[in-house]
């Protein structure tokens, strides 16, 4: 079924590495935000927006290379839209990125544990990421992989409820403050959501190929 | 496999001491979702014990006791089965099936410091193998 994916040839295979080059800078966002967390290095988050504008410009040519005729035209939208999401992680991580720099120190102290795992996760979904997308290329079970990556976010959705009852009992004092923590739990939350979309998009092309 | 209990474990434990109430210990596991909370030992000699939902709805409730009255160390069990945390996963599966237990407590030395759940397992192991190329 991937002959349909890869027919052409040339175009097809510049977008399929492309692809795979952006998704591998989204990891490297990731693991240097977990970096920057772990170590408690605020200035070492600024990374990330080096890695998204780099990411950007790999975007911009993905989507240019797909109009110039890439792929069968039903296809196209699918590829588009999950370049898209992948895109509006590495949005979301640079806005994490950003918030992580401002932190009250002291609020922060209170829930870093659960940001550092959360950091791990986004990372580790990334990779698995990566392997999804080999995986539809290779023609393998895109079924475990995106089981997985639910696994992942849920991980995250029950490690976001613990932060919410902690972030509760802590009094906020200055309205920036609280904004800032609660900015920057909402970004770090949502990228597993949107790596989860990704693999999603996926497997509906898997789906779609078939 | 060479995942470590450590590396799946959840850290979030709570836990009561023996004198308190059943009751408050069902407010603890409402509040906090959960479905076992350690019982905190008496002294330095005692050990460290768990209440389950299980023990308060045989124990208490399907005997029409009252939760204000019976106090935690009247139902729980102890000592808690627990495993270091270095245990790799093959070895906390064995213990699983032989005591028939869905959620075993981690250690590191004399403390409690996590607990793993057969859910956990399971979730561990579908990664790994998605992981796998």
């Amino acid at each position: 079924m991937f002959e349909k994916l890869l027919s052409g040839g040339k175009l097809e295979k510049k977008v399929i590495d492309s692809i795979k080059v952006h998704l591998k800078i989204l990891c490297s966002a990731t693991e240097c935000f977990r970096i920057a967390i772990s170590k408690g290095e605020k200035d070492g988050a600024y990374c990330v927006a080096e890695l998204e504008r780099e990411a950007d410009s790999v975007r911009r040519e993905i989507i240019m290379t797909i109009h110039q005729g890439a792929f069968l035209p039903f296809i196209r939208p699918y590829i588009c839209r999950f370049v898209e999401i992948v895109d509006e992680a590495f949005d979301n991580l640079e806005d994490a990125a950003y918030e992580f720099r401002y932190l009250n120190d002291a609020i922060y102290k209170m829930v870093e544990s659960e940001c550092e795992k959360i950091a791990r996760i986004n990372k580790e979904m990334c990779e698995l990421l990566i392997i999804a997308f080999d995986t539809l290329i290779n023609k393998g079970d895109l079924k475990e992989k995106n089981l997985a990556l639910r696994i992942y976010e849920k991980q995250v959705d029950d490690l976001k409820f613990e932060i919410i009852e902690k972030t509760r009992t802590i009094e906020i004092k200055n309205f920036w403050d609280g904004k800032n923590i609660t900015d920057f739990i909402s970004y770090l939350t949502k990228l597993s959501d949107l790596i989860e979309d990704a693999s999603d998009y996926l497997y509906i092309i898997e789906v779609s190929l078939k | 496999m060479n995942t470590k209990v450590k590396d799946i474990m959840n850290t979030k434990l709570e836990t009561i001491t023996p004198d308190s109430k059943v009751y408050d210990a069902i407010e603890k596991l409402v509040d906090r979702r959960m479905r076992s909370i350690v019982v905190l030992p008496k002294d330095e000699k005692d050990v460290y014990g768990v209440i389950t939902v299980r023990d308060i709805v045989f124990k208490v409730i399907a005997k029409n006791l009252d939760p204000h009255r019976v106090k935690v160390e009247e139902i729980s069990s102890k000592p808690v089965i627990s495993i270091d945390k270095e245990t790799e996963l093959e070895h906390l599966i064995k213990l699983m099936e032989k005591f028939n237990i869905a959620r075993v407590f981690v250690h590191e030395g004399k403390d409690i410091v996590g607990v793993v759940s057969l859910f956990d397992v399971l979730a561990a192991t579908l990664i790994a193998r998605a992981r796998r190329l």
